[in-house]
C-alpha cells in the first residue's frame, strides 16, 4: 500500500527530475548547474500554450519558443543558442515551430537561484532525421537584417539598436557623464 | 484499497507534470534582467548580473533575444512573455528599453513547471535603473565597456 501510494505521488509530482543525458554529447559550458540533455519535444509558443493567444507559424520569429518534452510534458524554456556572442535560442526553433525535434544542449538546474528547466540548446533536428543542425544561426539572422551595420567585431557592438541605447544613456543606463568613471575602469 | 488502487492509476496515467496552470492577476515589481545571465551564473553570482554594472550586457542579451525576466522584490523570476499588445519577446523594442529598469508590471501569472510566466497588461511604473551598484560592483562582464569608449564618443 505504502508503495503504491508513493509510487502515485511520485508519478503526479509537476517537478519529478528525469535524466536526460544519456546519449547526450553536449559540450560543458563550464557552468555550475549545466546538465547534459537529449530528448525529443515539441516545439511551442509558450504565449499559446499558456494563453491560447495562437498566431500562425509561432509568431513568425517574434516571440520565444519552448520545447515541450515529449517524455514527461515538461514545458523546457530555452534561453540561449550555442554561440557565445550573448544571444537566445528562439530564432534556431522558430524552424522547426510545431515540429516533433530532438534537442541536445544543457540543462541548468540551480537551487539557489531557482533555475530550473531552462536550458541552452546545442544542436536541433526534426524527429525522425538524421542530419544534427547546430543551433548557431542568430548571428547570421542578425547580419542579414542588418546589412547597414555591417563591419568588424562582435554583432553587439554594431547593433543599432544597442549603440542608440548607449549614445542615449551611457554603458551604465543612468545618464550624465560616464567619463570618470570609464576613465578608472579602463586603467 | 480497490479505491486507492483506482486513484494510483489514474495518478499514474495523468502526464507527470505539465498541466498548464490558470492564470493568476498579479503586481510585480521588479528588476528587468536577462535571464541566461541570471540563470546560469555564467558571469557569477546574481549581485553581478543586474543593475547599473551589468546593463550594457543587458542590452546585448535582450537585442540578442535571451528572454528577458522581472526579478521581482520576493526573489523570484518573472519570465516575460508580453506586454501591453506587444508579444515580441524575441528581441522586441518594448523589452529592450526596459532593460535594467526597475517596473511595476499588472498582469497575469502562468505557473508551469517550475517557471513563472508573466503576460504584462500594463507597466504602471518605470523608475528606470533603481540599483546603481557599478561603484561596488563593477562592469560585468569587463569588456562591456570597450577600450576605445572615451574616444569614440
Amino acid at each position: 500500500m505504502r508503495y503504491l501510494i508513493a509510487i502515485a505521488a511520485i508519478a503526479a509530482s509537476p517537478l519529478a527530475a528525469q535524466d536526460f543525458s544519456e546519449g547526450s554529447t553536449a559540450k560543458s559550458w563550464n557552468l555550475f548547474g549545466e546538465i547534459p540533455a537529449l530528448f525529443e519535444a515539441k516545439v511551442v509558443d509558450p504565449l499559446c500554450e499558456l494563453t491560447g493567444n495562437c498566431p500562425d507559424n509561432c509568431g513568425n520569429g517574434t516571440r520565444q519558443l519552448a520545447l515541450l518534452r515529449a517524455a514527461d510534458d515538461v514545458m523546457v524554456m530555452p534561453l540561449k543558442n550555442n554561440q557565445p556572442a550573448f544571444t537566445g535560442a528562439a530564432n534556431e526553433l522558430q524552424p522547426y515551430c510545431g515540429q516533433q525535434v530532438e534537442v541536445d544542449g544543457l540543462m541548468i538546474e540551480d537551487d539557489f537561484l531557482g533555475a530550473t528547466n531552462v536550458y541552452l540548446v546545442q544542436k536541433i533536428r526534426a524527429a525522425g532525421t538524421e542530419e544534427w543542425v547546430k543551433a548557431n544561426k542568430w548571428t547570421k539572422d542578425w547580419a542579414a537584417a542588418h546589412p547597414e551595420a555591417k563591419g568588424k567585431g562582435p554583432w553587439f557592438r554594431r547593433d543599432p539598436r544597442v549603440k542608440a541605447a548607449i549614445a542615449a544613456e551611457g554603458y551604465l543606463g543612468l545618464g550624465g557623464d560616464e567619463t570618470q568613471f570609464i576613465t578608472e575602469w579602463l586603467q | 484499497m480497490k479505491k486507492l488502487i483506482a486513484a494510483a492509476a489514474i495518478a499514474l496515467a495523468l502526464p507527470s507534470a505539465g498541466i498548464a496552470a490558470e492564470g493568476e492577476r498579479v503586481t510585480v515589481r521588479g528588476e528587468a534582467i536577462d535571464t541566461w545571465c541570471y540563470f546560469s551564473g555564467v558571469m557569477g553570482g546574481p549581485e553581478a548580473v543586474v543593475g547599473s554594472a551589468h546593463h550594457t550586457c543587458a542590452l546585448w542579451c535582450s537585442a540578442g533575444g535571451i528572454p528577458v525576466g522581472l526579478l521581482g522584490e520576493d526573489g523570484q523570476v518573472y519570465m516575460v512573455l508580453k506586454i501591453g499588445d506587444d508579444t515580441n519577446s524575441n528581441g522586441g523594442d518594448t523589452q529592450l528599453h526596459i532593460a535594467s529598469h526597475t517596473i511595476t508590471a499588472d498582469g497575469m501569472l502562468y505557473k508551469r513547471d517550475g517557471i513563472n510566466y508573466l503576460v504584462v497588461a500594463e507597466v504602471t511604473a518605470d523608475d528606470d535603473i533603481v540599483n546603481v551598484n557599478h561603484d561596488d560592483i563593477g562592469v560585468t562582464p569587463s569588456f562591456a565597456i570597450p577600450k576605445n569608449a572615451l574616444k569614440s564618443e
